[in-house]
């Protein structure tokens, strides 16, 4: 029995702690945000926050996630409240698919929190340079980050 | 769980978004006022029936159907403005079904940039006749003029304020009838929401977690499936202990049938974990090594192929001279982010199938013959997935899922490959060789043209009226073959899809030399050949333009007769502030220790279709050989835009796509299989490379809306080509470009 803390509520799930917790958060707490891309730490879309840190839900075994907190797309904003990022990516309109987006945004989220002041165009791109988005996005997807990072999510 | 398990609830009502941010747009000045009647579309002569675009339930419901599907390319959006322009009703009150066999029209794939052409001109008939028709009963209920009543959301307004819901209206007539086709649209300049980009009605859904792919569906009772695949295309099963498999953990069901080999567990990483062991622990029997060990070209070029001239035109004066070049290209992969899924559910011997496929028709014949039963005991239901480009696996998953689901009857049961599993086993895209030779007047001008294609079949797709495309039909006990492949003929094309000229040439040739046996199973990946064609056309064109002496720019518009090519070339140039010049062959553009240039690439998709003109400006590192795009610009006109932003997205998504296929995408095999498995293995474009692009739209309200999904690929990998050219003065004739090819051209 594993207890998890996700998107401010603490479950038990009754699951192998070596289980990748991506299976544990879309399958076991039907969470849709992360999304399993690659499954290999390449492609980023099943990035969630640990203790607000951008992380691989693919790569992390759930039993580590344990003490920690766990947030998901779904943890960061409804459509009520959106959080920044989730109104800028409206705004922009920066998806096609949007099988990537949960991961663009979780990674952009992180970076947001980490460093406010000092976002330009350069840093966004690296910063995203390893989540892939297959559909050419990536001009809105920067667009959108910048939107937010200034304070003009809508 | 019924049969309806709707994941689309969540986006009603969420037209909250701001305004989309767009690219500049401008109207063409002379654009005349009504538009021809056009000719009846195909889709309302193979979809007659009103009731299968349009509905009005009796309490006031407005059921909008469609038999496309939504790839991600933002068409439901676009069909919503379609039905509430022609409808009067406010875009958020219709409920729109999408491909489903129970349900709507068979519009048979949802591919090659035809959805709105086609798909949304029926619906806007359809909808046109239901408005009609509901305004004709009002107005002889009224005694008043038809010309008379107006509509608000629904209702209809007479004089004295009368009023008339649609509900009403429509219970006093049938609209269970074929459709009027002669119905009127309404008039370009009357429009209101076609031609605005209106916010896609998906995208809320997507950044808040809602339930929007299948993979997100998780029925009750759902259990998971993975299949066991053989270590190489042509592999065999010879043994299997089973009783060992079934005791693997979580494990539910293990299916073997023939080579073909899965399981059915508890939970999605038991079902993943159970197939890798099998895989290990069974004896297979590995078959003929691939290409026999040559490489794809000199298979391409030596094995027997058809060989048939599709094209010619009059010959004019010879040449003073011939060029010729020969082009090639690797195989290429859809490579979606999210690899394909499905979800099967046997019930009394019928089937429900939730899939991502481009073709929810199509799908449902090939399931049939794979299953061998019969179509109407099966029905597909269309749920997003990951954007495809193409043919990926969205259909062979269907089949697996449904060969899992058999072993577990009452029970759902949602496959999801994994990458490497989707890198391996889905169709790729065709390598292709291309070899141009064109005559040359005394003046530099054209004076005859002749393409040669070399490639493997571009369309693999099920939907064919014997035997089976989904890949594990071909590996059961009792296996169903695929049916031979055709190429697509003219004036569409397939592997010589965007091989005529667009060019004002005299003496044209196009001549393909098609492979239907594949030892690398190929099939549509967006564009099918004409990506490749245009890029080979153009680099052509700008070797002739170096050959003549002349400026690239004005080399084309002097061979140029089509307005509207003419129109987007200049208006891309002048984004660009290109400089006119003629490209020096042999001789680079040093910029420090980096090579610099600027190329165009030009193209009528299908020769038909839009109308795209792209120019990049490159760098290349002289040490390593490394491409870097800084920047691309690029013009777009496809006729009447029902949503310019829609437009832009696709139009620059599709440079970035081609950016990435044409600078380092290329898949590779070992004796058994392709093995660019993996985002490693088979890297794609991340942001550090994309470069800025700046795109325009000339809109032409007075013109049919053309599609645009695939406009931009041909022409963006052309503008790279000839950026690199001008970059160099080097040929270099293998996509991709990478480092190690242009690094040899230059040492050459
Ligand atoms: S799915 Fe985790 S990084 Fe790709
Ligand atoms: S929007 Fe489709 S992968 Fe990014």
């Amino acid at each position: 029995m594993l207890r998890l803390s996700v998107n401010g509520r603490t479950t038990e799930v009754e699951v192998d702690p070596a289980t990748p917790l991506i299976f544990v958060l879309r399958n076991d707490l039907e969470l849709n945000g992360p999304k399993l891309g690659c499954g290999r730490a390449q492609c980023g879309a099943c990035t969630v926050l640990v203790d607000g840190r951008a992380v691989r839900s693919c790569q992390m075994r759930a039993g580590d996630a344990v003490g920690h907190v766990v947030t998901t797309l779904e943890g960061l904003g409804t459509p009520e409240r959106p959080h920044p990022l989730q109104a800028a990516f409206i705004a922009e309109q920066a998806a096609q698919c949007g099988y990537c987006t949960n991961g663009m945004i979780m990674q952009a989220a992180a970076l947001l929190q980490e460093r406010p002041a000092s976002l330009d165009e350069a840093t966004v791109k690296e910063v995203l340079d390893h989540n892939l988005c297959r559909c050419g996005t990536q001009p809105r997807v920067v667009r959108a980050v910048l939107r937010a990072a200034n304070g003009r999510g809508a | 769980m019924g049969a309806e398990m709707p994941s689309r609830r969540a986006f009603l009502g969420a037209f909250a978004a701001g305004t989309a941010g767009l690219a500049i747009g401008f109207r063409w000045q002379e654009a005349a006022g009504q538009a021809a009647p056009a000719p009846v579309t195909p889709m309302l002569r193979s979809n007659p029936r009103l009731d299968s675009w349009v509905r009005i339930t009796p309490d006031g419901r407005i059921v909008v159907l469609t038999g496309r599907v939504e790839l991600g390319q933002g068409v439901l959006t676009a069909m919503r403005q379609i039905a509430a322009e022609e409808l009067d009703v406010a875009p958020e009150r219709i409920e729109l079904i999408s491909g489903d066999t129970a349900q709507t029209a068979n519009e048979g794939v949802t591919a090659g940039s035809q959805s709105i052409r086609f798909g949304g001109e029926a619906l806007g008939v359809a909808c046109a006749d239901a408005r009609a028709t509901l305004l004709g009963v009002a107005a002889t209920q009224w005694s008043m003029e038809r010309a008379a009543l107006g509509v608000r959301d629904g209702v209809i307004e007479g004089l004295g304020g009368r009023r008339m819901t649609y509900a009403e209206a429509a219970s006093h007539v049938s609209l269970v009838r074929p459709v009027d086709t002669t119905a009127r649209r309404k008039p370009p300049m009357a429009a209101t929401l076609i031609g605005t980009s209106m916010p896609r009605t998906d995208i809320p859904a997507k950044v808040f977690g809602r339930q929007v792919f299948i993979h997100d569906m998780r029925p009750e009772g759902l259990l998971f499936g993975a299949v066991a695949r053989p270590p190489g295309y042509a592999a065999k099963l010879v043994s299997l202990d089973m009783d060992w498999a079934r005791g693997l953990p979580g494990v539910v069901a293990v299916v073997r049938d023939g080579s073909f080999l899965g399981v059915v567990a508890r939970r999605e990483e038991q079902a993943n974990d159970a197939a890798r062991k099998i895989v290990a622990a069974a004896r297979w029997q590995d078959g003929a090594a691939l290409f026999g060990g040559k490489t794809a070209f000199d298979h391409l070029l030596t094995a027997p192929a058809e060989t048939r001239t599709i094209h010619t035109t009059e010959a004019g004066p010879a040449g003073a001279r011939s060029h010729r070049a020969e082009y090639r290209r690797g195989f290429q992969a859809h490579a979606s982010i999210g690899a394909s899924c499905a979800l099967a559910r046997w019930d009394d011997g019928r089937l429900t199938v939730w899939s991502h496929t481009q073709g929810p028709f199509p799908l449902r014949g090939d399931l049939a013959r794979g299953l061998r039963m019969q179509p109407d005991a099966i029905r597909v239901i269309h749920a997003q997935g990951s954007g495809c480009y193409g043919h990926n696996g969205a259909d062979d998953v269907a089949l697996d899922a449904a060969l899992l689901a058999r072993a577990v009857p009452g029970k759902p049961v949602r496959v999801h490959w994994t990458h490497e599993e989707e890198m391996v086993w889905e169709p790729w895209g065709s390598a292709m060789v291309v070899r141009l030779e064109a005559g040359l007047g005394a003046d530099g001008g054209l004076a005859s043209w002749a393409h040669d294609v070399w490639s493997f079949p571009h369309s693999t797709r099920p939907g064919g009226s014997s035997g089976c495309n989904l890949r594990s039909a071909w590996y059961l006990e009792n296996p169903v073959p695929p049916p031979r492949a055709t190429d697509g003929a003219l004036p569409n094309g397939a592997a010589a899809r965007n091989a005529v000229p667009i060019y004002a040439v005299p003496g044209q040739k196009v001549t393909t030399h098609f492979h239907a046996e594949m030892p690398v199973r190929t099939s549509a990946l967006r564009t099918l050949g004409g990506y490749f064609n245009v890029v080979a056309a153009e680099m052509f064109m700008d070797e002739c333009a170096a050959l003549a002496g002349q400026d690239p720019v004005a080399y084309r518009l002097r061979h140029l007769r089509d307005p509207r090519l003419v129109a987007v070339l200049q208006r891309a140039v002048a984004l660009s502030g290109w400089q006119p010049r003629p490209v020096t062959l042999g001789r680079g553009r040093a910029q420090g220790t980096e090579l610099v240039g600027t190329g165009v690439g030009l193209s009528k998709y299908k020769n038909s279709d839009s109308h795209v003109a792209v120019v990049a400006r490159v760098a290349v590192d002289v040490g390593s050989g490394a491409v870097r795009v800084q920047r691309m610009w690029a013009a777009t006109e496809a006729g009447r835009a029902v949503n310019p932003d829609g437009i832009a997205n696709q139009i620059e998504g599709g440079m970035v796509q081609s950016a990435s296929w044409t600078l380092m995408e290329e898949g590779r095999w070992d004796g058994r299989r392709m093995t660019s498995e993996d985002y490693h293995a088979y890297p794609i474009i991340g942001f550090g490379q994309v470069p800025a692009i700046e795109s325009v739209l000339i809109d032409r309200p007075d013109l049919p809306a053309l599609g645009v999904g695939e406009g931009s690929q041909g022409p963006t990998g052309a503008a790279i080509a000839n950026a690199i050219l001008d970059a160099t003065g080097r040929h270099v004739p293998e996509v991709p470009f990478t480092p190690e090819r242009v690094l040899a051209a230059l040492r050459a």
